[in-house]
């Protein structure tokens, strides 16, 4: 998009409120995520650990539930092993009896202290669970130290129950188990014996494997030790403890290893652990009594994975709305440019067409009065355009004591108009400057301008010659609106209505006159005054016209009257039309009709010689000085010589008339034969700046005569005259 | 018109008395074609007499400034009146020629 007529700082303005406001929702957006992320985070991790310490809790009191059955159902034999103590026989009775009784326990034994008994020194009756029933072995082989056993030397030692360390029951299956032993004492008090529950430790793997706080959380649990009693990992189950684990893992272990320490010192709690990039949250608490420890492990991912994927959600559609913000800007910040830009050739335009109407009206007459030094004319126009530039024309200007004028008014209105109205104006000129015949001057515009008139462009035109001397009017209308006629009443002059300009070449076109006379006026209008609308349609008429007419003022005055009369009729409606209007205001100031005199020469040079007489009679009439008498002698020699010279070609003979009007300002002269056309004020002057040996010989004497008279003209009149008007304001 | 023409060793006068205007120029013409001819020396326009002058008297004026240039000679008007002045004011001729009082 080539943007002219556009201030480039003008652009700095909406380019950096753009983004700005890409910045703004940047932020917002951006802001609105991590604050919803963080919410949710906090949340999230509020969640996980409900979640873990309430599994963690709950799986707990499972266990204990269990140990707690195993516990009460060997304590409640301690009475019945020490009263089968008396009998040392019966004592397996009492192991039976306790694996019979509680599905919990898998074996049982009671196992003499050595040498308590004599008859029995070593003495440890096995019962174990064997399908649906109980079998008695005893554990009192050589193969087997049983007094030296933990199971056995612990209880013996504290006097208290105890939980021995997981351990894998090789001769029972491989299973996991542990074992609870109680001391048994005697009547006076002694330990006697030791009384043991095997416990299998399966449930406790599939209990503890089972808890599934999130699809991807594993429990962990270790014994006093710090075996592995449950872990996802099961080669690690009782083959390895976790300071092993620990000792064996690489890189930045220090999470871990604290979380060994606190697990292995039965403490509570949670920690977040960091490994190889990887953060869990690992949840533990120790389960009473038994000096196992249990926890849960969550990876990070499993509690914000959600999150993250939503979060990843959110940044691709924050993204796309940035994006779509942009777009949307950058389209509003383009298409105010293409406004701007619009906007700026619009003027552009607008202020040629202003400069186009400046030129237009320039051309013609607009300082009122135009002629404030003549008191016989008094003249007032005005040109209102419909649109920026008009189609309606005046033009006036006094060539000779003459006032030649026209109005017109082109077809169509605006640019198009206005450049034909421009034609007009310059044919009008152009045409008139040799020629006082209206007609003929209508005639020779009509020509030229129908002769390539592709556009069909006509233009109503009226065309008039005032002689100002005598009020003598001749005029021509082509296809215009008959001008009013201001006397003692208003009337329309009447017009042959011919044809307008440019529409039929070769129409001949008739003139018509009329004598003005003192005080009488003519006012010319084009139809946007007639025609003028108000908002009802109602046309503006020219009775309305000739009423305002009737009060006579000056002629401003009149004009200015008429259109404030128009205007005040339209009102608020637009206007239609151009409107143009012209007033000739004629005050004729020569009381008394200018003296006639003439002359006859025959075309022979001597005949000059009666021109000094001729001029001298009016000279001393006039009271004229003798040096002035003196030049307009010698104009009208040098004028009438070039007629007798060149006028007549040899042979040939005819008058030359001269014609002299006597005015109370002016003297007019007026040559006139019938021989040639010849145009003497045609010939170029001569240069009189030239030297000596370039000067040529002839062509001074019209250069003479322009040079004294005040206006010289030349027309060829239509009924075959050479008319040499000369004109001396004196 | 009266055209007369005296000699004083190297140059003309030239009186010219009356009206030099279209009707006289041609026996003014021929009046003074000999000094055209021979245009060398000084030619005197004795102006003091002449009433009026046309531009078919300007013309033999310049013949004859025309000729006297060729010849090497000198062409000197004298005593013309204000009306006459005007004229060869109005022409140019005030600086073709050598006015004299």
């Amino acid at each position: 998009m080539k943007l002219e007529g556009v201030d480039k700082k003008a652009l700095l303005k909406p380019a950096l409120a753009g983004a700005a406001l890409v910045i703004v929702a940047v932020l917002t957006l951006e802001g609105t995520a991590i604050l919803q992320y963080a919410f949710s985070h906090k949340g999230l991790k509020e969640e996980a650990s409900l979640r873990a310490e309430s599994q963690l809790e709950a799986t707990r009191n499972q266990i204990l539930d269990v140990i707690d059955q195993a516990e009460t159902a060997v304590r409640n034999n301690i009475w019945l092993a020490s009263w089968c103590l008396e009998v040392p026989d019966s004592l397996h009775r009492v192991a039976e009896r306790l694996v019979e009784d509680n599905p919990v326990i898998v074996g049982s034994t009671v196992a003499l202290v050595p040498g308590y008994s004599r008859k029995l020194p070593l003495y440890a009756p096995y019962a174990l669970r064997e399908g649906d029933g109980v079998v008695l072995k005893s554990l009192a082989g050589e193969d087997y130290d049983y007094p030296s056993q933990e199971w056995f030397t612990k209880p013996v030692e504290t006097g208290q129950g105890y939980w021995s360390e997981p351990y894998i029951d090789e001769g029972g299956g491989e299973i996991l188990m542990t074992t609870y032993s109680v001391p048994i004492r005697d009547k006076k008090g002694n330990i006697a014996a030791v009384l043991t529950a095997d416990l299998s430790l399966d449930w406790l793997t599939e209990l503890v494997g089972n808890v599934k706080v999130y699809p991807n959380a594993f429990s962990i649990m270790l014994s006093r030790t710090g075996q592995f009693m449950v872990c996802p990992a099961e080669t690690l189950v009782m083959h390895r403890t976790i300071n092993e684990f620990v000792g064996g893992l690489e890189g930045d272990k220090r999470d871990i290893d604290s979380l060994a320490k606190a697990m292995m010192s039965g403490k509570e709690g949670n920690m977040p652990i960091r490994y190889k990039g990887a953060t869990s949250y690992i949840y533990f608490s120790p389960v009473e009594r038994t000096g196992w420890s249990m926890s849960i492990v969550i990876p990070d991912t499993e509690i914000y994975g959600g999150v993250r994927r939503i979060g990843l959600w959110v940044k691709i559609l924050q993204i796309l709305g940035i994006l779509l913000i942009i777009l949307i800007i950058y389209s509003v910040f383009k298409n105010s440019l293409k406004y701007r830009a619009m906007n700026a050739s619009r003027e552009k335009m607008e202020s040629e067409l202003q400069i186009a109407s400046a030129i237009q009206m320039a051309m013609i007459p607009k300082i009122f009065p135009p002629f404030p030094e003549r008191k016989d004319l008094d003249m007032a126009a005005a040109i209102v355009p419909a649109k920026e530039v008009g189609g309606d024309l005046y033009d006036f200007y006094i060539r000779d004591e003459k006032l030649i004028f026209c109005i017109g008014d082109v077809s169509g209105k605006g640019v198009p108009a206005s450049l034909v109205m421009a034609v007009t104006r310059s044919l009008f000129r152009s045409f008139s400057a040799h020629d006082f015949g209206p007609a003929h001057i209508v005639q020779t515009m009509n020509e030229s301008m129908s002769a390539d008139n592709a556009n069909n462009m006509f233009v109503t035109f009226f065309c008039g010659v005032l002689d100002l001397k005598n009020g003598h009017l001749r005029y021509c209308n082509a296809g215009h609106n008959a001008p009013f006629m201001l006397t003692d009443k208003i009337s329309e002059l009447p017009v042959q209505s011919n044809i307008p300009l440019g529409v039929l070449p070769g129409f001949e076109f008739s003139e018509q006159e009329v004598d003005m006379a003192h005080d009488d006026a003519i006012f010319l209008y084009t139809d946007g005054l007639n025609e003028a609308e108000n908002i009802n349609h109602e046309l503006f008429g020219t009775d309305r016209v000739k009423a305002v007419l009737r009060t006579r003022r000056g002629s401003m005055e009149h004009l200015n009257a008429v259109n404030e009369a128009v205007r005040e009729f339209v009102g608020e409606a637009p206007q239609s039309d151009d409107l143009t209007m012209l007033f000739i205001h004629y005050t004729s100031t020569d009381e008394q009709s200018p003296e006639k005199r003439s002359l006859v020469l025959d075309n022979v040079i001597a005949e000059i010689s009666k021109l000094a007489p001729f001029v001298d009679s009016i000279a001393d009439e006039k009271g004229l000085d003798p040096s002035l008498a003196m030049s307009l002698n010698l104009a009208l020699e040098e004028a009438a010589t070039n007629v007798i010279m060149y006028a007549y070609p040899e042979g040939t003979n005819g008058p030359v008339c001269l014609d002299a009007v006597v005015g109370k300002d002016t003297l007019e002269f007026i040559l006139s034969d019938k021989g040639i056309p010849f145009d003497p004020t045609a010939k170029p002057d001569a240069d009189i700046t030239l030297g000596v040996e370039e000067r040529g010989i002839g062509g001074l004497g019209i250069f003479m005569v322009k040079n004294i008279m005040d206006s010289v003209s030349y027309e060829r009149s239509e009924d075959g005259k050479n008319i040499l008007t000369m004109i001396k304001k004196i | 018109m009266e055209v007369n023409i005296t000699a004083k060793g190297d140059s003309k006068v030239v009186k010219l008395v009356g009206r030099l205007d279209t009707v006289a120029s041609p026996e003014v013409t021929k009046a003074l074609e000999p000094i055209i001819e021979d245009a060398t020396g000084t030619i005197i326009l004795d102006c003091s007499e002449m009433t009026y002058i046309s531009s078919s008297g300007l013309r033999i004026f310049l013949t004859l400034r025309k000729a006297s240039l060729a010849k090497g000679g000198k062409v000197i008007v004298r005593s013309i009146n204000n009306d006459i002045r005007t004229v060869f004011m109005m022409t140019g001729f005030l600086n073709l020629f050598t006015i004299e009082d």
